[in-house]
């Protein structure tokens, strides 16, 4: 059936199952493939996304769910890939490997946008997404760097 | 993705996707012939590429899996060319080209005296004419293609600074041709050529046509600089794919998407050497956006490395979703071989212990190990055990195939395409010659992921469906069916002390699965502590779980039994951990026990060692190192963990001080650090919740929620990296770095708690204390 979504501020209708996995929409029929599968059951984050404004793991997330939502992808954050938290993970060269960075910056944005001046603590409870290359290091510094450039109001 | 081919498929049409899916085109992707700005200009020689807007594309041949080597090996080439770094892209090379041409012959000679002459190349290895390419092939183009055992600096770095080198000199050759002056009067800098005398300046890329039809004269004669040398390699340098990395526009395997594609999702046996008995196809027929389904059989073992997978079913379907469902509903019953369906932990942890107990293969047998037992004051002993474990890389498998009549095109990330194309051409029957692997980046890598049959299976799949770009993905589940497993270990170490507590007789016996990728490989065949009698022998059962390198081979666990024993032992003397280290090193006669003893020295120092802890606070530290019993090649590094552990038994890594050894220069030490800082979140995974274990023969754990994968939270908040230079060139640093973990964790916790674990992961015991 038709499913009338709005992502990264573009209205689209995609004729789909809407218990497919949104996940799975946004890659494979909106061909917005910076947001990655991994595990298929919302336990490492690399698939997530925000829908209205919330970090959602779209991998468990049925596509209906998100109907009639702003949907924002890593596509859809800045036109240029310079967000100040994009220029800030550039800064610490934070990704190995990369595939789990998307999710990574998103879980992290989500947390900026609710919490401007994040502490650790609040860092280690809301990103909870899992890196295996280990790029914990350079992600937490890499997050107060963007909260004082997103205070600068570059963004 | 790599340097472009004509295929069967309509690539324009494929870029468009590509473009549009990530609304700018990636470094280095495939790209259409004709639209392409470098398929007007020549190559240089087969690793460059020069535009005429100086554009400098550089041929990767290894794969980038997160470890930098797209940007190491970049700097490799442009130290020697000489060219402008913020103008380099670089771009996979063709595993295709590399079954049709031979190594140009000035790139077959290895300079210089060895690992310990600074002015050569080095130790590289390149294995046999191997028709897998499993050791890398000694005289195909880009030689080694496989990206393992952390040797792409090792291997790669003599031949990449020559193909600077030589472009180099051909662009200098071609200027001065041009202004008909002596070459000798040209130099090179940042790709820009300068007649000093006369003040004529050209760039690489108005010269590069004429240097690509100027032969060198002499390229035998072609020398590489020294480090002292060097101004870009040995400098920190950010890798040049993060920036599409943060914007999500690196495309992996998992991200190819082809004009007609479809996608398969399979179910293979979970008991290895299982197949399908029985399934009904009927079942699923109707359900949305199924196109077919087949069975397949267990794939090849000549494909394999000789290890025995699963045969399964693949359902193909218009979305991977819809393939995915339709697979998990389809009935099927399986044929499992009984002998590896009987395999459990318990039974197989049994059988390693008993394998203990026989005599075993022995290595090493050094004085009278058995009359310096009866003479000692003291005996200590421990049984050590270490799980079967995955590389659980983030990236599921996955491979892109189109089988046509006469060609093979795969696209995924791989680290090794060499044997994907063998692969390929042994199922299609199609020969090597026209099998295109079209590399990706690899959401992870830690071992040679190929080794796993994604590649196998997709190609099974695409046989049977040619003419359609089939795209198999594994889901979670399917990835730990299908990797391989560090084998699961055990060792028992016994010493005998004298009245002062220094060892007069160390045995080791080790065991591990047959072909367990360990015992002949990765423990140390000469002990690293000094002991005069000294036996080692190497114990080994059969079991089916197929076993392949994971963050080195069995090294993880080997550090982990000998750095827990040299514990117990200082503990058992009641000496100083580092200290007893220092003095038994200092005992033996290796080669490089003074780099050794500074590794311990700097690390010591670097975390204030011996100073107060707070209640609850330990400090442990250990040896790390690869080569040290030869006077080769080798890494040598020393590591001081600082744990706590709250009374109610929570561990938390406080701090890491590491002094790492960095041969005559590192090529990226920003690249190095950053692969230290995350070989000790993967130690630590280690150490406390990484454990997969075998019931009725299947792999127990298979997804993140009961294979636990640690989170920000348990990073130390404190990592101090220091380097000292050594005389020898390094033997890699990509694994093997930051195993002391598990034997700090360990030791930290009998420091605090009196209890003393030897079986990993930590997780699930009770640590709590006072």
């Amino acid at each position: 059936m038709a499913l009338d979504l709005n992502v990264n501020g573009t209205r689209q209708t995609v004729d789909a199952d809407p218990q497919a996995p949104l996940l799975w929409i946004i890659r494979d029929h909106l061909g917005l493939t910076g947001t990655k599968f991994s595990c298929g059951m919302g336990q490492c984050g690399a698939c997530t996304v925000h829908v209205d404004g919330q970090p959602v793991r779209s991998c468990s997330a049925p596509a209906e769910t998100a109907v009639g939502k702003r949907i924002t992808t890593i596509e859809g954050i800045s036109p240029d890939g310079n967000h100040p938290i994009q220029v800030a993970w550039k800064e610490f060269d934070t990704p190995q490997c990369g595939y789990c960075q998307s999710g990574m910056i998103m879980s992290a944005l989500a947390l900026l946008q609710r919490r401007p001046n994040p502490s650790d603590a609040d860092i280690n409870t809301s990103v909870t997404n899992a890196c295996r290359c280990g790029t914990y290091h350079r992600i937490r510094q890499a997050i107060h760097l963007a909260a004082d450039l997103m205070k600068d109001g570059r963004r | 993705m790599g340097e472009n081919h004509a295929s069967d498929v309509n690539r324009r049409e494929f870029l468009a996707i590509a473009a549009a899916a990530h609304g700018a085109l990636i470094l280095g992707f495939w790209v259409p012939e004709r639209a392409s700005a470098q398929a007007a200009t020549p190559e240089v020689n087969a690793w460059i590429v020069i535009s005429p807007d100086d554009t400098v594309t550089i041929r990767i041949a290894q794969t980038e899996l997160g470890q930098g080597v797209w940007t190491s090996n970049a700097m490799m080439v442009c130290e020697e060319l000489q060219c402008d770094w913020n103008k380099v892209r670089p771009q996979y090379a063709s595993a295709n080209r590399d079954a049709r041409e031979k190594a140009p012959a000035w790139t077959l000679n290895v300079m210089g005296n060895g690992a310990t002459d600074p002015n050569g190349g080095g130790e590289p290895g390149f294995g046999n004419r191997d028709r897998t390419g499993v050791s890398g092939i000694p005289d195909s183009l880009y030689r080694r293609m496989r990206t393992n055992a952390a040797s792409s600096v090792k291997d790669g770095r003599y031949y990449l600074q020559l193909a600077g080198a030589e472009a180099r000199e051909r662009l200098l050759l071609a200027a001065a041709n041009l202004w008909s002056v002596p070459v000798a009067e040209l130099s090179a800098k940042d790709s820009i050529i300068t007649h000093v005398r006369s003040g004529r300046t050209t760039t690489y890329g108005k010269i590069a046509d004429r240097a690509a039809q100027t032969p060198h004269p002499n390229p035998e004669k072609i020398t590489i600089k020294s480090p002292e040398q060097w101004t870009l390699m040995g400098t920190e340098r950010k890798n040049l794919d993060v920036p599409d990395k943060v914007a999500g526009r690196i495309v992996y395997g998992i991200d190819v998407r082809m004009p007609g594609m479809k996608w398969a999702a399979v179910k293979a046996c979970p008991v290895y050497g299982g197949n399908v008995r029985s399934c009904n196809f009927d079942a699923i027929r109707q359900m949305p956006g199924v196109r077919s389904a087949m069975q397949f059989p267990i794939p090849d073992p000549a494909l394999t490395r000789g290890r025995i997978f699963s045969g399964g079913v693949a359902v193909v379907a218009d979305h991977w979703y819809q393939a995915r469902a339709a697979v998990d509903r389809m009935p099927i019953e399986w044929e499992t071989p009984p002998k590896n369906a009987a395999f459990n932990t318990a039974n197989m942890r049994d059988a390693l212990l008993a394998s203990l107990d026989q005599p075993g293969k022995v290595r090493v047998n050094e004085g009278n190990v058995d009359d310096a037992f009866a003479r000692g004051a003291k005996i200590v002993e421990a049984t050590y055990s270490t799980p079967y474990l995955p590389r659980a890389r983030m990236e599921p498998g996955n491979a892109t195939v189109l089988v046509t009549d006469n060609r093979v095109d795969v696209w995924m990330g791989d680290q090794s395409p060499q044997e994907v194309r063998f692969s390929a051409s042994k199922i299609t029957g199609i020969p090597e010659e026209n099998v295109y692997v079209n590399q990706c980046h690899l959401g992870g890598g830690f071992g040679r992921n190929g080794n796993g049959p994604q590649a196998e299976q997709a190609i099974m799949i695409a046989n049977a469906h040619r003419g359609t770009p089939i795209h198999l993905l594994w889901t979670r589940e399917e990835d730990f069916i299908g990797t391989t497993y560090r084998a699961m270990g055990m060792a028992r170490l016994k010493a005998a002390l004298d009245a002062d507590g220094w060892p007069i007789a160390l045995e080791v016996r080790t065991a591990m699965q047959e072909d367990g990728f360990g015992p002949e490989s990765s423990f140390d065949v000469a002990s690293r502590y000094h002991a005069p009698n000294y036996r080692f022998s190497n114990h080994t059962t059969k079991f089916h779980v197929p076993v392949g390198t994971r963050r080195g081979i069995g090294q993880a666990a080997h550090e982990f039994y000998r750095e827990s024993f040299m514990n117990e032992l200082a503990h058992a003397a009641g000496k100083d951990p580092y200290r007893y280290r220092r003095e038994l090193i200092a005992r033996t006669s290796l080669t490089y026990k003074d780099d050794m003893i500074k590794a311990l020295d700097i690390a010591a120092e670097m975390s204030g060692w011996g100073k107060t802890l707070p209640k609850g606070t330990a400090q442990c530290i250990a040896l790390e190192e690869r080569g040290a019993e030869t006077n080769r090649m080798a890494t040598i590094s020393a590591m001081v963990h600082t744990v706590s552990l709250s009374r109610d038994g929570k561990v938390k890594l406080e701090r890491v001080d590491i002094a790492h050894d960095t041969g005559f220069s590192l090529v990226n030490p920003l690249s190095v650090k950053k692969q230290l800082e995350g070989q000790i979140i993967w130690f630590y995974n280690d150490a406390m919740h990484q454990a997969n274990t075998i019931k009725d023969g299947h792999i127990v754990e298979n997804n993140f929620n009961a294979f636990k994968l640690s989170r920000i939270d348990e990073e130390p908040p404190e990592i101090n990296i220091r380097f000292f230079r050594t005389g020898h060139w390094l033997l890699g640093m990509g694994h093997d770095r930051a195993t002391s973990i598990q034997s700090a964790i360990a030791d930290a916790i009998f420091q605090i708690t009196g209890k003393r674990f030897r079986d990993l992961p930590f997780d699930g015991h009770d640590l709590s204390w006072g």
